[in-house]
């Protein structure tokens, strides 16, 4: 019985454990195995597998039964989820229904998750722009926050590494806010668009409208093709999972790239509960793991822990990760795990028409949309609040059908649509500041329907939030008004914070353990064989999408792990 | 149809026979066409001539042929408050009895003219209940035609995979090909 006993230890023991499979997850597998590692991913949703697994991907509209739009039932019994632009009768399998994993929402928080193999990976809007030395340099720059360990060059080697692997499309435009890469060659612009970046550049010299960069395939290299993923079809319903692998997924690109290795075990259906910290070794030494089918408690070993639970999930984990040394979670020696939350703020649009360019329309769909990079305050403050915003941007014609009548004559009206002209519109991506009173806990009471403390989220917006709500409607005001856009209506449409899908922040990177969890390889200041790759380790937001990022900083910290290993630091 | 239906062979080539996991039974063809009408027979029938009057078979089908009344209801149980049920179903009803009153004979047996009559006069009816259902039951039929299989493959011609984006091409002088005549 005693060989017994050491038997399921070995079975149970690995090189590392990754927590989480979605896009830093992914790579933090690809990276380990690629590295020799025997890896194990622990992912507490179902598995998806390339493909076979994407159950709508290959349905035309018709063969919905609600062509799309969900049933009552499911709108009402999920309140949150319900909220997500890309929630419907196409995607609702990969998103979390409420009920799953109930929170307490002290201020209001819509927490958008997906649990399968593959997480947000699968749902994303995949706009991968790198992060510049401006966002590195700003909580230092403008007092918030804390510094940041690492600069633009410490990442700009790895940006080039994961960009090459992915496939990022995008045009190089030799802006210092928003760093050229490894692209693949950028999507098509329409004549409006080209039109609104060219009177852009005419009026304003430190504003610019680039065509967005994304992870989309537009020309497969021979590394795509060894994934086994061919060119972006253009379909623009991403959110079923691409069975070309025409835009990066973990599902896609990092976990079967890890899995050829021959030294990935992936286990779906793992709930981890906490990380085991070993006192008398001073480290962590395995993940506690509640099987989500038969509830069981298990428990897992390896000698470095990467943990890439998408953010609240991270520092829940860590929270929820308690001994002796550590009371209040892992690492956590400063009070400050949890805190210095932040995220996107995505509430303010804008609209308006334009009626030159009658005689020219677009032909197919694109997966992508021009992007205007921050401008405010970039080299010196020069506004009332603090940082900056990016924008989308793009422009469509409308057909317009007319649905009056009955009879033959609805008929003729519905087959002879007629094209309006031309429509414009953009929304903001503001950079938040991380405080201290933004935070999650655990609640001390209640618990998920694993029996894990519920996550008590309280993030809220501020004034710096609200300010810069009316400059973006001011300043993009002011720019469609100077390309003769007509009709402009502005919005703020007062979104709950997490509905843009970026928070980040609660187990921040910083130089020293008084101040900061994470230092500059991730790795936490108070057991350094663990490690947070995913949104939890951001020191600040910049106004970037931030998923280029993770998977940078999670290849850098495999990479820096590995040889600590070697160097038998770790 | 030729050229998507050799896309989507080429897709299945690319990513790999496309089957259905087991957590994703719900997903089959059979429970998505399966239905039970929340409606009696003959109103069902009403609800079939109403769609069929609202979109009526010229040189391509009517709503009827396509199934568009098991559309209309299918959204109105499974997607919409419990009221619009009732409006639904107190909708057949008024149409029939307006039916009654004017031509003395039930809905199903008017001529196509007298239909159109009953059904314009719903749409500007004092009626709350008789407005209500029209413009409730016109939205439906609408969708679920112009999404339905025939009139995305032969009329819209919806791509799945479309494979292509030009930014800047000139406006087609006809963006639809087929026109229906009366």
């Amino acid at each position: 019985m005693a060989n017994f006993a050491i038997d399921a230890v070995k079975e149970t023991t690995y090189d590392a454990i990754v927590i989480g499979s979605g896009i830093s997850g992914g790579w933090s597998a690809k990276e380990l195995t690629g590295k020799g590692l025997r890896t194990l991913v622990l992912e507490r949703g179902r598995d998806v597998k390339h493909v076979t697994d994407y159950p709508t991907t290959m349905k035309n509209p018709w063969e919905f039964e609600h062509r799309g739009q969900l049933p009552l039932k499911v709108r009402e019994e999920n309140p949150i989820i319900s909220k997500c632009y890309a929630f419907n009768e196409t995607s609702e399998h990969f998103f979390v229904k409420d009920a799953e994993q109930p929170y307490v929402q002290e201020k209001p928080f819509d927490w958008i998750r997906g649990y399968q193999v593959g997480g947000k990976s699968l749902l994303w809007a995949r706009q991968t722009q790198r992060w510049s030395e401006f966002d590195f340099e700003g909580p230092a720059r403008d007092s918030f926050a804390v510094d940041w360990p690492i600069r633009y060059a410490d990442i700009a080697p790895w940006y080039s590494y994961v960009e090459k692997f992915a496939g990022i499309a995008g045009n190089k435009d030799g802006l210092p806010t928003l760093p050229d890469g490894e692209f693949l060659p950028p999507h098509d612009w329409n004549c409006v668009e080209k039109y609104f970046s060219q009177q852009v550049a005419k009026q304003y010299k430190d504003r610019h409208v680039i065509m967005g960069r994304c992870a989309h395939i537009t020309k497969p290299q021979p590394v795509h093709l060894q994934q086994g993923r061919a060119q972006c079809q253009h379909r623009t319903i991403c959110e079923r999972g691409c069975p070309f692998g025409g835009y990066f997924s973990s599902n896609a690109s990092t976990l079967p790239w890890a899995a050829k290795t021959g030294k990935l075990t992936l286990r779906p259906n793992s709930v981890v509960h906490s990380i085991i910290y070993d006192e008398k070794k001073g480290k962590a030494t395995g993940v506690r793991v509640i099987d989500a089918t038969t509830k069981q408690m298990m428990e897992f070993y390896a000698r470095i822990i990467f943990v890439n639970a998408a953010a609240l999930n991270t520092n829940l984990v860590l929270l929820n990760s308690t001994s002796s040394r550590f009371p209040n979670g892992l690492g956590n020696d400063n009070g400050l795990l949890g805190k210095y939350v932040a995220f996107h703020n995505y509430r303010a649009g804008i609209s308006g028409e334009y009626d030159g360019f009658l005689d020219s329309t677009t032909d197919g769909r694109r997966p992508n949309s021009p992007y205007i990079p921050r401008f405010r305050n970039v080299y010196k403050q020069e506004t009332d609040f603090l940082r900056g915003y990016a924008a989308g941007f793009s422009a469509g014609r409308i057909s317009r059908t007319s649905q009056d009548g009955i009879g033959a004559d609805l008929k003729e009206n519905l087959f002879n649509p007629s094209l309006g002209g031309w429509h414009v519109g953009s929304h903001m991506m503001g950079e938040t500041i991380p405080k201290e009173s933004n935070y999650v806990a655990l609640d001390s009471n209640q618990k998920d329907p694993f029996g894990i403390p519920q996550l008590r989220i309280s993030v809220a917006y501020d004034d710096n939030d609200d300010k810069m709500v009316k400059d973006y409607q001011e300043q993009m005001t002011e720019m469609f008004t100077m390309a003769g856009f007509k009709n402009i209506k502005v919005r703020d449409d007062k979104r709950n914070p997490g509905l843009d899908i970026h928070e980040m922040g609660g187990v921040r990177m910083g130089k020293d353990p008084k101040t900061s969890l994470l230092n500059k390889w991730n790795q936490l200041h108070a057991c350094k064989n663990v490690f947070v790759t995913d949104g939890a380790c951001m020191t600040s937001t910049s106004t970037q999408n931030p998923s280029l990022t993770y998977m940078a900083l999670s290849a850098r910290a495999v990479d820096y792990a590995v040889k600590e290993i070697t160097k038998k630091n770790l | 149809m030729e050229r998507r239906t050799a896309l989507k062979s080429m897709a299945v080539a690319v990513g790999g026979l496309i089957s259905l996991p087991t957590w994703a039974n719900g997903w089959n063809k059979a429970t998505v066409q399966s239905f039970n009408s929340p409606l009696t027979l003959n109103a069902n029938a009403i609800l079939a001539e109403v769609v069929e009057t609202i979109i009526p078979k010229t040189n391509t089908p009517g709503a009827k042929e396509l199934g568009v009344h098991e559309f209309v209801q299918k959204m109105v149980a499974d997607c919409y408050e419990p009221s619009a049920q009732e409006n639904l179903t107190k909708g057949v009803a008024i149409t029939d009895e307006m039916a009654q009153k004017t031509f003395n004979k039930p809905f199903v047996d008017c001529s196509a003219e007298q239909r159109t009559e009953l059904l314009n006069q719903m749409s500007k009816s004092a009626d709350a209940s008789a407005k209500g259902f029209f413009s409730l039951v016109k939205g439906l039929t609408i969708r679920g035609y112009m999404n339905s299989e025939y009139v995305m493959t032969n009329i819209t011609k919806y791509e799945l995979i479309p494979g292509r984006f030009h930014g800047c091409v000139p406006v087609p002088s006809k963006t639809i090909s087929q026109k229906p005549t009366k």
